[in-house]
């Protein structure tokens, strides 16, 4: 039975709990945001720096290993896939995921010449910090960014990034979805596709 | 543009009898909810209308609108982004009023007489240095916020990705355009030069995206629909959580 004293020691308890949390991801939040505005600056440093496009590349690829999780964003895009797949592939499909990302993103270098961002504002979302940013380009419309950052490895990583309402992770799984589904669920054809990919 | 709409009627009855995908047996409960989620019963004409589309683009819209981006310069490129923005205002007026946001109906209006008087003829984006924002609405935003569903994924030719609410809002706005219903000497080339000239401004913005999209995709047609689908549902939330006051905030004090 719900007594006036359980009622009491229950909202005692929650408003502690309320308390505590806030406190707990005020502190989080602004350091993701720290976090994601230092990422920013070094690979915003890297493009507009001197040298040539694989130079940058090669300048960005320990920036993105260590504080963006590729692992776990592979490892989502895969869906239901990755529980069924043997180790080897596995480890195959991570290495070639890895490539992939790093190509992407190297192949667009050339059209983040110039840039600077800022943070906006950041929120809390499922345990996860959203830190709000916009990126101007010259002569392009300011684009707003979300980086999302997970502590969920003790230290805090990149584990999304969410342009104008379009999460790179969701994307990216449809598209491996939607090709597995037309190429009856084999991942030995999407591993074969990746391959191709990161070659040509 | 009048003779768009029961052009439009005859595809939407079209595809009514058009191809549909077939669900995954039974038996395989997560290929189930996968189907369920993709929402894209229409999936084999769907891509039918994207290979359309992509020859279409490929050979004619994106040359087109490279052409463009080489010879037009990046100023002129904006003052003729700003002047197509300004004719399209009545429309996204009408949008804020029907969606109940007097702020930004307000914001369009003044966009619009500003714009269209500083910024001659819309040619000069004037407004937003004086603290109107730009945005964009149309009719398919406005009844997703009167609670209407997007329903299942629909690829049309030339108007690309697309949905049943989001069809019909296009047409709606059309009929809410006012130069839609404007008769006069030379009317209809204009629309039609509007319209063409819309297109290659549209493309040439997203030249960059989509060429990136096509390279590193492994099906560009799955990966354009769950782009439209989050920056569809993206640009209703912004819409529907935008509550600003219509006056500033010192007047209530």
């Amino acid at each position: 039975m719900l007594t006036r004293r359980t009622l009491l020691a229950l909202s005692a308890a929650t408003v502690a709990l309320l308390a505590a949390g806030p406190l707990a991801h005020a502190q989080s939040a602004a350091d993701a945001t720290g976090f994601v505005v230092n990422l920013g600056n070094q690979m915003a440093a890297v493009v507009n720096g001197p040298g040539a496009p694989a130079q940058k590349m090669q300048q960005m690829q320990p920036l993105i290993e260590r504080d963006v999780d590729v692992d776990d964003i592979a490892r989502f895009c895969l869906g239901r896939f990755w529980r069924s797949a043997s180790p080897q592939q596995q480890q195959q499909y991570l290495q070639l995921f890895h490539r992939m990302l790093i190509n992407n993103i190297g192949g667009r270098l050339g059209d983040y010449q110039g840039v600077s961002f800022a943070p906006t504002t950041t929120t809390e979302r499922d345990g996860n910090i959203w830190v709000g940013t916009v990126i101007r380009r010259p002569n392009q419309q300011p684009a707003n960014v979300q980086w999302v950052v997970s502590y969920a490895s003790g230290r805090p990583r990149v584990i999304d990034v969410v342009a104008e309402g379009t999460s790179l992770r969701i994307t990216e799984r449809s598209d491996f979805a939607s090709y597995l589904a037309r190429n009856g669920n084999d991942l030995n054809a999407l591993l074969g596709a990746l391959q191709r990919q990161a070659a040509g | 543009m009048r003779s768009l709409l029961p052009r439009l009627t005859l595809a939407a009855s079209l595809l009514a009898l058009a191809a549909c995908a077939a669900p995954p047996p039974a038996g395989d409960q997560e290929a189930q909810q996968e189907y369920q989620q993709n929402n894209d019963p229409w999936e084999p004409t769907n891509r039918v209308f994207y290979a359309i589309n992509d020859g279409l683009d490929t050979y004619i819209l994106r040359p087109v609108a490279v052409g463009y981006r080489t010879v037009v310069p990046g100023r002129a490129r904006d003052s003729i982004h700003n002047l197509l923005a300004n004719i399209s205002s009545p429309v996204v007026f009408s949008n804020d009023v029907l969606q109940a946001k007097p702020r930004r109906a307000g914001d369009t209006m003044m966009r619009f007489l500003i714009n269209s008087t500083a910024g001659v003829g819309g040619l000069f984006d004037v407004a937003s240095s004086l603290g109107y924002p730009q945005h964009d609405s149309d009719f398919g935003i406005t009844m997703a916020l009167w609670g209407v569903g997007e329903g299942p994924f629909l690829f049309l030719p030339v108007l690309g990705p697309s949905n049943p609410r989001d069809v019909t809002g296009f047409g709606v706005d059309i009929a809410l355009d006012p130069l839609t219903w404007a008769s006069f000497p030379g009317s209809a080339t204009l629309g039609y030069a509007r319209y063409g000239l819309s297109a290659v401004d549209q493309r040439e913005r997203l030249l960059d995206q989509v060429d990136q999209i096509k390279r590193s995709a492994l099906d560009p047609y799955a990966t354009f629909r769950s782009l439209y689908r989050q920056n569809r549902a993206s640009v209703i939330e912004q819409t529907r959580d935008d509550n600003q006051a219509t006056v500033p905030a010192w007047f209530n004090r």
